[in-house]
């Protein structure tokens, strides 16, 4: 082992919930933990949860779409479908099916724009089997072109319900049109003829220089002993070889240019419509403001964005806001659902309130006399409470918990970065109207809309 | 403003009840849990079902409330949903302020017995939530402005319903086993029926069942059973005495027409079987839990068989809802144009085999064991718990519903099961359901579900 960074990671920080949502690291209040490394670089995050007997696993690597080029483009989702159901050197992908539903496991994984991610969460009592099971898919990945065949026709079938999702395509094209001439630029999806002519050669040499102990992270939470399940670890995970790998660099996404509109006809019945703005990195110490702001504008009670679209258009019936922290870049998404021929109206409304965002007034202390103050929806302390109230909620799913840390641990670049409740509860109006500013107002953005299809061409 | 957030949940509450058991802790009558759930009768008479978890300094209470869509009259499909939407109107601006300031979340979702308002909060805000959630709920403001816009977010719940394959097909399975109407009826209404309904259909279905004879609470909390106990009691102190809800149970029947297509211009086509499961009690629910876990649910299962080796679909599951008088399970896939007749022929060629060979002692043990870790996933957080506590006692199957449910799963065995998969899986009794392009799912050589 290495080091032992960390009681004082437990105190820490912001870390992402899955599918790279800022969400806050519950750690506060909770059971034991520890952190540590292994000599062969792999990071580890245990923490105790005792109320239901159940364990959850989460091992992420530091590979993503980023680390693909337009001629690898969708090789990490194909890898990670690969590593989950396509078996090992010792077991079939059957075999390894038969395995987890034995032991009662989920067993998931998601391929992002940064890291790829694998979930096994079944009962404490089978932890050995956990570890075993995930050293085994992970590092002793034995990949033959049949298999691989296999897998290809069931990720085609899957780029194919992303298509006909209008929520997911969307998102998928917003994310693309964010951030042109970046790696963020690609779709974490690929592209359908690369996916078509992957080889097993091509595969393996990716699972090669990126499935590596000193690339990897995994978090543990459930009903264990952390000594116990620290000598299990080290007893399992100890043995891989440290390979020396360098995570690439990439450069900071840049702010989008141009701005752009792009509709999409499927056969839906209800108007989709996603705006996207580059928004700051999970490192960036704007990352506190802008998750306030996100809640202010877009979460909870008739938060600002949605009570203003509301009073535009009444077609106007789900509006919610998102951020996204990767590690190089960022991304404030907001969604809305209406009527589709209201569309394009409530795209300018939507733009033109968030360009003007920077000058709202977002807590009472910001209006004059003490009638004003009392009068004025509190839209700060409304989106600190929100914050608080999803740390806690965090606090109950142990998956999404081991989601976070794994995050955390391969995202986070600063030193001591603090307790992330203590940063949020810091953020003031003025930071939410800089941020705002930064982001929202000088920037361009990029809007999807997904409109049902004329009648005469369904 | 429009009023507070809602939250439409229209998958079936029981997809959260698997089963459950033992792993080191007593599974025994009282469950996995460290603090049991427990029910005590309020002082306004209102039962409640209470547990208590220190996992998180947050409290969700839901407010249970008889009839959803077994209450619904011929004719008013939507009328429970708009109704329990229609409690959640904030009447004033002071009551918005003082929720949003706290972030308190009022959401909605109603099914087919019952509807459900939850009220969740960080701990330190409950007494002023529910002092304020409790006034909306108890004097709701059904102006016929509010009914006017409650009728426009049925209008598009029920398009971005239509959206979903899953949810479309799963709608039109409960519509065609209960004939349209009570079960069967559409949840946020049908453009015939959001016209029929007026505000007095509204009034008189809220004064009939949101009563006390009608109600009741769930609450999972960090805080202590008699500050529960005292705030419930504090704020929901003015709901009218009533007449208890008499809904006699809706039994499934097949319908004529057995091959339900929604034509959609997609890339994928949905394929699914439908079948209706008996519920008599406990028991029944224990066996159709465990064939919806050997079904679906991941790698390994029955239907895994169909994307993992045979390469037809990405999307391959099992989904059992229960009501009162009967589940309805659903087995599907989603397969492209290409290989959507093979994949339906492929998908009735495992159900049959499924109900003609039943398993084994290894497959049943892998199923029972698969069964109770959902169920410990699905009750890890406390609102997903909240409703399986929930649904329990909307069964009678009381608090201890749940400990009962895992201690049937262990009595189930292998001849047993098999046994129950042969008769739910018969010839016959299968509901045909495809939603996609037209002419896609038709499994080659005749109807898909013979009689």
């Amino acid at each position: 082992m290495i080091g032992s960074r960390l009681k004082t990671l437990v105190a820490l920080a912001g870390v992402v919930a899955g599918l790279g949502l800022v969400a806050p690291c519950p750690l506060a209040g909770a059971g034991p933990s520890k952190h540590f490394i292994l000599a062969n670089g792999l990071q580890v995050f245990l923490y105790e949860k005792h109320d239901l007997p159940l364990l959850h696993v989460v091992t992420g690597f530091d590979v993503g779409s980023k680390d693909e080029s337009d001629a690898t483009s969708g090789l990490v989702h194909l890898l990670e479908h690969c590593i989950l159901f396509r078996g090992t050197a010792a077991r079939s992908g059957a075999q390894v099916g038969a395995d987890i539903r034995r032991h009662g496991a989920y067993f998931n994984g998601s391929t992002g724009q940064d890291l790829s991610a694998f979930e096994i969460s079944l009962p404490a009592e089978y932890a050995d089997f956990a570890l075993r099971n995930q050293k085994e898919i992970l590092f002793g990945l034995e990949l033959g072109q049949e298999e691989i065949d296999r897998e290809k026709e069931i990720i085609l079938e899957e780029y194919s319900q992303m298509e006909d999702d209008p929520e997911r395509s969307a998102a998928d094209l917003v994310l693309q049109a964010l951030f042109p001439g970046h790696p963020y630029g690609r779709s974490v999806y690929g592209r359908r003829e690369v996916i078509e002519t992957a080889t097993a050669a091509g595969l393996a040499a990716f699972h090669r220089r990126y499935f590596v102990a000193d690339n990897c992270a995994i978090a543990v939470v459930g009903d264990f002993e952390t000594g116990d399940m620290e000598r299990r670890v080290r007893e399992i995970f100890g043995p891989l070889a440290r390979t020396g790998f360098e995570r690439p660099d990439f450069p900071m996404a840049t702010p989008l240019k141009k701005s752009s509109s792009r509709r999409l006809e499927r056969d839906v019945r209800e108007g989709y419509l996603l705006i996207g703005f580059a928004a700051p990195d999970y490192n960036h110490s704007d990352q506190y403001g802008m998750n306030v702001l996100v809640e202010a504008l877009g979460r909870g009670i008739n938060p600002l964005l949605t009570g203003f679209l509301y009073g535009q258009r009444d077609s106007v019936q789900n509006v919610s806001m998102t951020y996204l922290a990767f590690r190089f870049g960022g991304a404030a998404i907001v969604s809305i659902k209406a009527d589709p021929k209201d569309l394009a109206a409530v795209e300018r409304a939507a733009v033109s309130f968030l360009k003007r965002a920077h000058s709202a007034s977002f807590s009472r202390k910001d209006f004059a006399g003490l009638e004003a103050e009392m009068a004025a929806f509190d839209y700060l302390e409304m989106a600190k409470n929100q914050i608080r109230f999803a740390t806690g909620r965090a606090e109950e799913s142990g998956l999404h918990l081991a989601g976070s840390l794994v995050r955390y641990m391969l995202l986070n670049t600063r030193p001591d970065p603090g307790r992330y409740l203590d940063a949020i509860a810091r953020v003031d109006s003025g930071d939410l109207r800089k941020v705002a500013s930064r982001y929202l107002a000088r920037s361009e953005y990029a809007a999807v809309s997904v409109v049902p299809k004329p009648p005469r061409s369904r | 403003m429009r009023g507070p957030a809602v939250r439409l949940l229209v998958l079936a509450l029981a997809s959260l009840v698997a089963a459950a058991g033992g792993s080191g802790r007593a599974a025994g009558p009282k469950g996995p849990w460290v603090n049991p759930p427990e029910r005590f009768i309020l002082g306004t008479g209102i039962p409640c079902i209470y547990q208590k978890d220190t996992a998180s300094p947050t409290t969700v209470v839901g407010l249970f409330i008889a009839g959803g869509k077994s209450a619904v009259p011929a004719g008013l499909d939507g009328l429970a949903a708009m109704s329990t939407r229609l409690l959640l109107e904030i009447p004033d601006e002071g009551k918005v302020r003082d929720l949003m300031a706290q972030a308190t979340r009022l959401s909605y979702s109603c099914h087919e017995d019952g509807s459900i308002v939850l009220i969740e909060c960080l701990t330190e805000h409950l007494e002023e939530a529910l002092r304020v959630a409790s006034k909306i709920i108890q004097q709701p403001l059904i102006s016929g402005l509010r009914v006017g816009r409650a009728k426009e977010l049925m209008t598009a719940n029920w398009k971005t319903e239509d959206d979903d394959a899953i949810a479309a097909a799963r709608s039109a399975a409960l519509r065609a086993f209960f004939g349209g109407r009570g079960y069967g009826s559409a949840l946020f209404g049908t453009e015939e029926s959001l016209k029929a309904i007026d505000r007095k259909d509204i009034l008189a279905f809220v004064r009939r069942f949101v009563v006390k004879p009608n109600v009741f609470f769930c609450v999972v909390t960090d805080l202590e059973r008699d500050a529960v106990r005292r705030l419930l009691e504090a704020a929901f102190d003015s709901l009218a005495d009533g007449e208890a809800a008499a809904l006699p149970p809706q039994e499934p029947a097949l319908p004529e027409t057995r091959d339900i297509n929604l034509e959609k211009d997609t890339k994928q086509t949905y394929i699914g079987r439908a079948y209706a499961l008996p519920r008599r009690g406990l028991a029944d629910m224990a066996r159709g839990t465990l064939l919806e876990s050997l079904l679906g649910k991941g790698p390994g299962s029955r239907l895994w068989a169909l994307r993992g080796e045979e390469r037809l679909a990405y999307s391959v599951d099992a989904d059992l809802t229960w009501t009162k008088a009967a589940g309805i399970l659903v087995a599907y896939l989603e397969t492209g144009r290409a290989k959507a007749a093979e994949a339906a022929k492929a998908l009735e060629r495992t159900l049959e085999e499924l109900g003609r060979d039943g398993i084994g002692e290894e497959e049943m043990t892998a199923a029972r064991t698969m069964a109770r870790a959902r169920f410990l996933r699905a009750a890890e957080a406390k609102t997903p718990r909240l409703r399986t506590l929930g649904l329990f006692e909307t069964l009678g199957h009381g608090p201890d519903g749940a400990a009962g449910l895992l201690e049937e799963i262990e009595a189930v065995t292998s001849s047993d099961l098999s046994e129950y998969i042969r008769a739910t899986l018969a010839p016959g009794r299968a509901l045909s359901l495809t939603v996609g392009p037209a002419g896609t799912g038709r499994s080659p050589g005749g109807p898909s579900c013979p009689d």
